[in-house]
């Protein structure tokens, strides 16, 4: 199923129509990922400018519009150009220069800002991530595998078998069974609601954000657009998105949980302590002490809660997983306004799937893991600011020092605290359980703009 | 403008020294001298484990360990001096706004040049764009007032509200802490437990 | 003197916080719109700094580090910006660059809490401007005891440098100096070497607790 009743709840609200021209924005940036979900990520280079719009000219119409997009759909195709893309088609150059800079230089050129360093340094990246060749990004998402594949053979049959487009890397991806990610946890459960999407979530989700801060064209949350790439019927509608693949390191995950855990319940209290929920879903602030594989399993319920009263972290601790991605009203110490460094996360399991029994160093090196899609009007600003303020560092919620426990790159002999009651856990050794293996920064246009690019130079 | 050298790192003692009587053959006497004074320390300095380079802030200005500086230079309108000293006396020179930022270890305004000129400059945790957006939701009204006074200012609201302030910030090229890992949060944290602590000793002494 | 608004009742220190702020409307009313605008809107935001300010919330105020230099609690602001020699910037830029921007050596001096080097107006001036401990007078005698070849060599291209050692180093310093008209610090009564202390309790209550947890 894969209506957004079945996945998240909420409901059609009769006195919040669409404000936003759904017609024109992409499927992807609203309609939620179903469950299961079956996919597929491509990446292409342009080595003609022409080939490259006759590209876009057969695709566009088989692009997905988020128009009811709390209905059921078969299966919706996305496409995102980075800026080696846009200059490859013949984008001129004063709108290739109207887009931020952040996102002109291409997200390897940015690894300062998003602290990825170490292990995750561009030069460590999977070819072709961190080169200037990945030009268009084209993904499948249904919620089955026959249509899923009609899908790819719609995509496929846009790109193939014609020179001046190539291939670089396909990447299969999927729901594991039971819906959960290659460390084990049900994901993806978290999601700002986009104000005047027609759609209204579940009010425990937290108020709807506006709109602009998703999508460009509208108001933000400062009151005015955020600035839009020129011209006009190419930006509006469109948005950012960061794409960083993810390969997750099963054996030590496995190992420190062993490590940390002698019964199979503590290293399940410890899994869930990393995260912030249980690997059923179920959030800690609303089952501390025991697993509720129904409440996980209900998404009515398992993102319905916020931490007031628990602003010193004995449910959730201050530094787990979810509580950096959203703080929600835990007291902050820096001034933050939380609502303008959401994100619309689109995650994307793939590989073989987690086994809770392999302690092995091989199963580190198995190539499995998480793509994600971090879709903003200002994707660039809000990833570098999660990855400076909220990942890699811990001053903003009282973990100082300390990083992300799932996707922090984590130095030698880190710790993660776990507070407590009388005496607080602290545990040494926590490794980097995903390593970035590559990504890039792609502008994800609306319909319009699609047609548009496709006829560029007449 | 030349950034922090890390190019200067791999010199041996004895090169540093040659850099150092290079650059000051044509220095006033008064630092030539200091110099002769110092050759010895410079050998010792060079044979122990160098600081840790300052770095970039990110768009503008530096940082050392997590303690970064701004330093801005702007005109001032035509009356904007008077405007803003009389805003800040109101306050009693004591911006508590400050707390609520979190981040902001000092902060100083200083008019210059017969008031045509204001230097702002602070002492601040992490990097130079991070809570810029916050600050345009969060204390939008009490920025605006502060740079109303500033010459050419587009609103914090405008997108070049952050080129204005970069086009006008300079980055230090000397910049020393006495405690760069120690956060205003971290402070108020360890201040906390500093409390506790003395409250053991004196129940347990 | 009239009373110190501390001192004043809470219903009597808004009348007079009320009567200041009117002051400041009449100000800004000949002013841009943008700073108009926002004195209306954030006016009642502006009470709580108004409150703190008026000694009625327990904030430190701010006073002045001696000679010259603003204060809050123990810690003092100095700013000077003093014209180079010709030349000057060069050797300047490069003995910092050579320093890698960093100066280990003001450790020595044990109450600075920073200090930076700017260059500004095309190279023909450098600021310096630091937070320290304490007051004005003993500031400058500990740079001139502690690390004064460092002082020397840095500023002997300021024009006219007298020397550390001289004994017209004060006046010197305090012609090229300016007080900060507003010197905010977020912890006021934490010196260096508190902090230090600070640092080591924290690190031994961190051991204590992974020990006894």
């Amino acid at each position: 199923m894969s209506s957004v009743k079945e996945t998240v709840g909420g409901d059609l609200s009769k006195d919040a129509p669409p404000m936003l021209e759904l017609d024109e924005i992409q499927a992807v940036i609203l309609r939620q990922r179903p469950a299961p979900y079956f996919g597929t990520h491509v990446l292409l280079r342009v080595d003609d400018a022409r080939a490259g719009r006759e590209f876009l000219r057969r695709i566009s119409p088989h692009v997905d519009s988020a128009a009811g997009w709390w209905k059921p759909a078969d299966a919706w195709l996305s496409v995102g150009i980075s800026h080696a893309g846009l200059e490859a088609i013949g984008l001129p150059k004063e709108s290739l220069q109207s887009f931020p800079e952040t996102f002109r230089v291409g997200m390897a050129a940015r690894a300062r800002e998003l602290r990825d360093d170490g292990v995750n340094a561009p030069k460590n990246w999977e070819k072709p991530f961190g080169t200037a060749e990945v030009h268009i990004g084209v993904s499948a998402f249904s919620d089955s595998a026959d249509k899923w594949r009609r899908a790819m053979s719609i995509a496929r049959a846009a790109y193939e078998g014609f020179s001046g487009v190539k291939v670089l890397r396909t990447q299969d991806f999927g729901a594991q069974p039971g819906d959960r990610n290659s460390l084990g946890y049900k994901d993806g459960i978290d999601q700002p609601a986009v104000e005047g999407s027609g759609f209204a979530l579940p009010p425990a989700w937290g108020r709807p954000i506006k709109a602009g801060e998703f999508i460009l064209g509208y108001p933000g949350e400062a009151g005015v657009p955020l600035p839009m790439p020129q011209p006009d019927v190419l930006g509006r509608n469109g948005t950012f998105v960061g794409f960083r693949k993810y390969q997750s390191r099963v054996g030590a995950f496995n190992r420190f949980l062993h490590a940390n855990g002698g019964t199979e319940a503590e290293r399940e209290l410890v899994a869930a302590k990393l995260v912030g929920r249980w690997r059923s879903g179920a959030p800690l602030t609303l089952a501390p002490e025991v697993d509720d594989p129904k409440l996980g399993a209900d998404p009515q319920r398992n993102n319905a809660f916020d931490y007031s009263k628990d602003s010193r972290g004995r449910q959730a601790p201050l530094g787990c997983h979810i509580r950096r991605m959203n703080p929600r009203d835990t007291p902050l110490n820096h001034l933050t306004d939380v609502n303008i460094h959401r994100v619309i996360r689109r995650g994307s399991t793939y590989g073989p799937p987690y086994d809770p029994n392999d302690l092995s160093e091989k199963a580190d090196e198995v190539s499995r893991g998480a793509i994600f899609l971090f879709i903003s009007a200002k994707a660039m600003a809000t990833m570098e600011f999660l990855q400076q303020e909220w990942i890699d560092e811990g001053d903003f919620i009282g973990a100082n020092g300390e990083k992300d426990p799932i996707i922090g790159r984590q130095e030698e002999g880190a710790t993660f605290t776990i507070p407590k009651d009388p005496v607080r856990r602290r545990i040494r050794g926590i490794e980097t359980f995903n390593v970035l293996r590559g990504g890039e920064y792609f502008f994800m246009p609306s319909m319009s703009a699609l047609k548009w690019l496709g006829n560029l130079g007449g | 403008m030349p950034t922090p050298a890390s190019t200067q790192q791999n010199l041996s003692g004895k090169d540093k020294i040659e850099r150092f009587k290079q650059l000051f053959a044509d220095a006033p006497e008064v630092g030539r001298k200091a110099l002769e004074n110092v050759l010895h320390e410079i050998a010792q300095d060079a044979t122990e484990t160098p600081p840790p380079p300052i770095e970039s802030a990110g768009r503008i200005g530096v940082r050392l360990g997590k303690v970064s500086e701004l330093t801005i230079i702007v005109p001032l309108v035509a009356g904007g001096a008077k405007r803003l000293r009389a805003f800040l006396r109101l306050l009693g020179g004591n911006l508590a706004r400050g707390d609520q930022v979190g981040t902001l270890h000092n902060m100083r305004f200083v008019f210059f040049d017969n008031d045509t000129r204001l230097l702002f400059a602070t002492t601040y945790d992490g990097d130079w764009d991070a809570y810029i957006d916050d600050f345009v939701t969060k204390i939008p009204d009490y920025l605006d007032l502060i740079d109303s006074a500033w010459d050419g200012w587009p609103g914090i609201r405008s997108p070049k509200a952050k080129d204005y302030l970069a086009a006008h910030q300079i980055s230090a090229e000397g910049w020393y802490v006495a405690h760069p890992d120690l956060t205003v949060a971290e402070t108020a944290r360890l201040k906390r437990i500093g409390k506790a602590v003395d409250k053991f000793l004196d129940e347990i002494g | 003197m009239a009373t110190p608004t501390s001192a004043m009742s809470r219903p009597q220190a808004e009348r007079v916080m009320e009567q200041k702020l009117r002051k400041v409307q009449e100000i800004f009313a000949d002013g841009p719109e943008i700073g108009r605008l926002a004195l209306e809107k954030g006016t009642a935001a502006f009470k709580q700094e108004l409150a703190a300010a008026m000694g009625q919330t327990g904030a430190t105020q701010q006073t002045t580090a001696g000679r010259i230099g603003a204060r809050q609690g123990s810690v003092s602001e100095l700013t000077i910006i003093v014209p180079l020699v010709a030349g000057g910037a060069k050797r300047t830029r490069a003995l910092l660059e050579l320093l890698e921007g960093n100066f280990q050596g003001a450790d020595a001096v044990g109450t600075v809490h920073d200090m930076r080097f700017v260059f500004l107006d095309n190279d023909t001036k450098l600021l310096f401007a630091t937070a320290y401990d304490g007051e004005w007078d003993a500031y400058i005698d500990d740079f001139a005891t502690k690390i004064p070849n460092t002082m020397d060599i840095v500023f002997c291209n300021a024009v006219g440098w007298p020397g550390i050692r001289s004994p017209a180093i004060k006046d010197w310093i305090v012609k090229h100096q300016i007080p900060a008209a507003a010197w905010y610090v977020a912890n006021p009564n934490l010196t260096v070497s508190k902090a230090r202390r600070l640092e080591r309790v924290g690190t031994a209550v961190e051991e204590l607790l992974d020990k006894i947890g």
